[in-house]
């Protein structure tokens, strides 16, 4: 067994089984939001509170970054004032936010997703539709292929 | 200007973008060289270089519109709509704030739309808030720009009024000279500005309207929101500030890939489920199951697994999907939309459990179909588990068989001759469990803790090779006997063109036991039994003669029960080695099952398999009679049922086509062949027709509209209607037909349909037109593998 495991690991024998797509709630009108049911296809393989953690904690994220205040007045003043082109030099909030997202869901899936077969791609690369999670088998101890290509990183299509 | 979208390229398109921005800039120009300077002398010096910035305003507001990404969505990738391609519903409800939203599929983008999303065909793109196609600054107004459109249209307001005003002041002063250059080219200025002044002040009159309102022009302009309350307004005075106030939204198209690979290698961790708990999670334990099944595939398939899983509900998952995206469609409403892509997973043994227990049944393989609606039987009436029951039910029956049986352990040893007793009493066993509410005679008791899916299969693999070996009367099957009859029917679990009779065995032999590629053999029973000599078949039907149609006429016990009862017949013809032990077996199985048997329904889906695994051993008449009612329960079941099991079993190898939730029936019975079984509130076809087609659709493709499903979004490929339409008329016919194969966009091709014609027709409904199908091949597999069911063939 010891052994077999050393195999697949050797192998990086980790296909691509399945996606799930979390789709957006859109409750509350056209605010980014993503629905935190948890999807059957992960009963088996994150625990729910895991990641209804990570939805939530995108959500107030997205929340964050499309919250009317002071500082949207502020660049919004400062664009007009500068016919835009503060834009070519500085970086919207939202986009501040999105690389916080970003860093965030790289970090929730080196710790938590991966380890378990599981992995978290960025909804803007989505059009913010949907959060997808692919999920993958362990084709080394299944001994049958999944018929999938293998997959080992989680970069974009 | 958007770089997509071929109209946006044309030449024609440059022409209004070009002219409002030479006659802006043009005639501010103008205004600036001959009208200025004396209004900076007489009226006020502070006057042009409020012009000039209000000038700088416009044209900065006039660039952002015209190059801004307006919130352009990209396609979606090939994942998410895999199983939304056919027969999903054109229409999604959502609900916004209370209010129902309709989101409409994207022929395409390949996605439903977000509300106020829509798509452009100029820029042939869903554009995200979708206001209009300005041909002015030839781009897309939407969630990103139409903030600096309607500065731009505000601006440009002001700055038209400016420039005509003071224009007209000049021209006022010096009516004198009005034949003099400055004059000439102020009147043609303030003539031109007044000119386009009207259009413009009513288009920004508009959008003052819109946004006070909170809608789009897209909206306004297709009466959304006509008659109803608009969920996304949030009042005038906070439409008003979020149009200037809010953030601006990020471009989803050309974004710096930035990521890190992260790696995900095995093993994986799991979470502390508890593994017996019953599916009952989320108040639908198929799905819990399912995944459950779904996660015990994924790592080998061990007895262990078999232990842990005894107490949730036998389904099997493959059936269960169909339930599930059933279901799933009906969450959709509150839950998430979760379109998985085709799962890909070694049967698990919940999986194989009506594999299993065919084979225990005295290895005749069971048509999976048949299999899968005994499993159903099973589970609807919660049957107990394979595992538990097999260990715990009693011998019933005192047959003398189980003089001959013994308790089979589990253990995937080889230990043929206890195995192939014990593989019988299995049979026995199983089937009388099996139909968890007759009282099959079971002629195994104990020690068939053998539940492993490794002793089932190799008892039955056992048996099969008893069968197969033929005449000898030897106890011991050559392995490759004994390999092989479990090979065929565990490819064609795999989905497999081979016949889906063999599908179990081979579902079976993927847990682990290494199978080699059966020889073209069909049954295992089939072919011990084509093997043997007319004389102990002729014998053995006789016998057993008499309860077939007894067994034919009934309807609805188990498949099991019959099966076992044929199979405990068959297994005494077949077993020739111990031919006494057999024939008393038979003797006294078919007296003292007489009415036992006329109590059970010999399931019209193990009917095809097992009873045509003796066909050969039984008169030719009988055989008829049987064929023929086992063809008629077939049909009948089929309309009854979904072919929910062909998609489940789809035509790709080693890939289980998900069936989209919105084509498979719920067990409530829905009619064969209902294109989408939405629920009427996903804008079905029903909830249409209810509520009228209402026009929102400006952007209705042609698939969309012309399909013959008309709400089914037709094809992925950009196919013609016809095709579309056709498509969808062939998946509709294949109601469960997997439709997903991902190499097969369009309609499946009649063999890959009914590739496991068996497994959907007899277990699940099929729509007639698939029906008929599966009905045809339901009864060629026989004949088809060329042994000796030719007779099967020739009944047909």
């Amino acid at each position: 067994m010891s052994s077999f495991h050393n195999l697949q690991e050797l192998r990086h024998s980790a296909s691509l089984a399945n996606k799930v797509f979390i789709q957006r709630d859109y409750s509350e009108g056209t605010t980014c939001r993503f629905q935190t049911k948890f999807p059957s296809e992960l009963e088996s393989r994150i625990e729910r509170t895991l990641f209804e953690d990570t939805v939530k904690t995108l959500n107030n994220f997205y929340a964050e970054a499309e919250k009317i205040g002071g500082q949207s007045y502020l660049e919004g003043c400062l664009a007009c004032a500068t016919a835009y082109l503060i834009f070519l030099c500085m970086e919207t909030r939202y986009e501040k936010v999105l690389k916080k997202i970003a860093k965030y869901i790289q970090e929730q899936n080196e710790k938590i997703y991966a380890p378990r077969g599981l992995l978290i791609t960025d909804p803007i690369e989505r059009g913010m539709r949907v959060i997808e999670i692919s999920i993958y088998e362990d084709r080394g101890s299944s001994g049958s292929s999944s018929g999938s290509s293998s997959v080992s990183d989680s970069t974009a299509r | 200007m958007p770089a997509s979208g071929a109209d946006s390229l044309k030449p024609s398109a440059f022409i209004p973008v070009c002219t409002a921005a030479c006659l802006l800039v043009g005639s501010t120009s103008m205004f600036f060289v001959f009208t200025c300077p004396w209004l900076a002398v007489t009226i006020c010096p502070a006057v042009p270089p409020c012009c000039a910035v209000l000038f700088l305003f416009v044209l900065a507001n006039f660039t952002m519109a015209t190059f801004m990404d307006a919130g352009v969505l990209p396609v979606a990738g090939e994942d998410e709509d895999k199983e939304d391609e056919f027969r999903a519903p054109l229409y999604k409800n959502v609900e916004v704030k209370g209010v129902q939203v309709r989101m409409k599929w994207c022929a395409s983008c390949h996605f439903y739309r977000p509300p106020r999303c829509s798509h452009c065909s100029v820029c042939d793109r869903c554009v995200e808030d979708f206001d209009h196609h300005c041909p002015w600054v030839n781009n897309c107004i939407g969630r990103r720009n139409y903030r600096y459109f309607f500065l731009f249209l505000l601006s440009l307001t002001v700055h038209m009024v400016a420039v005509f005003t003071f224009g007209l002041i000049y021209v006022l002063h010096h009516m004198d000279d009005l034949w003099k250059l400055h004059c000439l080219v102020t009147l043609v200025v303030i003539s031109i500005s007044g000119l386009f002044l009207i259009p413009v002040l009513g288009l920004t009159g508009f959008h003052l309207y819109l946004v006070s309102r909170g809608r789009t022009t897209n909206e306004q302009v297709t009466g959304k929101f006509q008659g109803g309350i608009n969920p996304f307004t949030r009042g005038c005075c906070s439409n008003m500030e979020y149009l200037v106030c809010s953030p601006l939204s990020p471009t989803y198209t050309s974004r710096p890939c930035q990521k890190t690979a992260v790696h995900v290698r095995p093993p994986f961790l799991r979470p502390e489920v508890d593994r017996q708990m019953p599916g009952k999670v989320r108040g639908n334990g198929i799905q819990t199951l399912a995944t459950q099944n779904k996660q015990s595939s994924a790592g080998a398939v061990e007895l262990s697994d078999i232990k842990q899983l005894r107490n949730p509900p036998p389904l099997p998952p493959k059936p269960d999907r169909g339930l599930l995206k059933s279901q799933v469609a009906v969450m959709d409403d509150v839950g998430h939309y979760t379109k998985s892509i085709i799962p890909v997973s070694i049967p698990t043994v919940p999986q194989l459990r009506p594999v299993l227990e065919a084979i225990s049944r005295g290895s005749s393989p069971i048509p999976p179909e048949q299999l899968l609606k005994a499993s159903e039987q099973q589970v609807t009436s919660k049957g107990p588990d394979l595992c538990s029951d097999s260990r715990e039910s009693p011998v019933r029956g005192g047959v003398s068989v189980q003089a001959a049986l013994q308790p089979c352990t589990v253990s995937s040893s080889l230990q043929l001759n206890s195995l192939t007793l014990s593989s019988r009493g299995l049979t026995l066993k199983h089937g009388s469990r099996n139909g968890s509410k007759t009282q099959l005679l079971s002629m195994n008791p104990d020690g068939l803790g053998s539940n492993s899916p490794a002793g089932i299969l190799t008892g039955s693999s056992l048996l099969a090779g008893q069968c197969s070996s033929g005449g000898g009367g030897s106890n011991k099957p050559s392995y490759d006997s004994l390999v092989n009859p479990a090979d065929p029917q565990l490819m064609a679990h795999r989905g497999a063109p081979a016949v889906s009779y063999h599908t179990h065995f081979m579902a079976l032999g993927s847990d682990g036991v290494v199978q080699r590629p059966p020889p073209h053999s069909y049954s295992p029973v089939f072919m011990g039994v084509a093997r043997q000599s007319p004389q102990p078949r002729e014998s053995a039907s006789r016998d057993p003669s008499p309860s077939l149609p007894g067994f034919l006429q009934r309807d609805s016990s188990p498949a099991y029960h019959g099966l076992i009862t044929r199979d405990v017949q068959s297994q005494s013809v077949a077993s020739r080695d111990v031919p006494p032990p057999g024939l008393v077996m038979r003797d006294v199985t078919s007296q003292g099952l007489q009415d036992n048997l006329r109590d059970l329904y010999p399931h019209d889906a193990t009917l095809p398999m097992s009873a045509a695994a003796r066909y050969d051993n039984f008169s030719k008449t009988i055989m008829a009679s049987i064929q023929e009612r086992r063809e008629q329960e077939e049909r009948e079941r089929m309309v009854r049922v979904g072919a929910r099991s062909q998609v489940l079993y789809g035509p790709d190898v080693g890939i289980y086509d998900i069936p989209s939730r919105r084509s498979l029936p719920p067990d409530n019975g829905r009619p064969p062949g209902s294109r989408g079984p939405t629920p009427p509130a996903y804008g079905s076809r029903e909830f249409l027709m209810s509520t009228g087609i209402l026009g929102y659709g400006m952007r209705t493709s042609p698939l969309s509209c012309s399909s013959t499903s008309s709400l089914t979004r037709g094809p992925k490929t950009s196919s013609s209607p016809l095709q579309s339409s056709s498509s969808s008329l062939q998946s509709k016919g294949r109601s469960s037909s997997p439709a997903y194969c991902p190499a097969e966009r369009h309609a499946q091709a009649p063999p890959s349909t009914t590739t496991l014609p068996r497994l959907a027709s007899s277990a699940y409904p099929a729509p007639p037109y698939t029906s008929y199908a599966t009905a045809k091949r339901s009864s060629l597999p026989f004949p088809s593998e060329g042994k000796e069911s030719v007779t099967l063939g020739a009944l047909k």
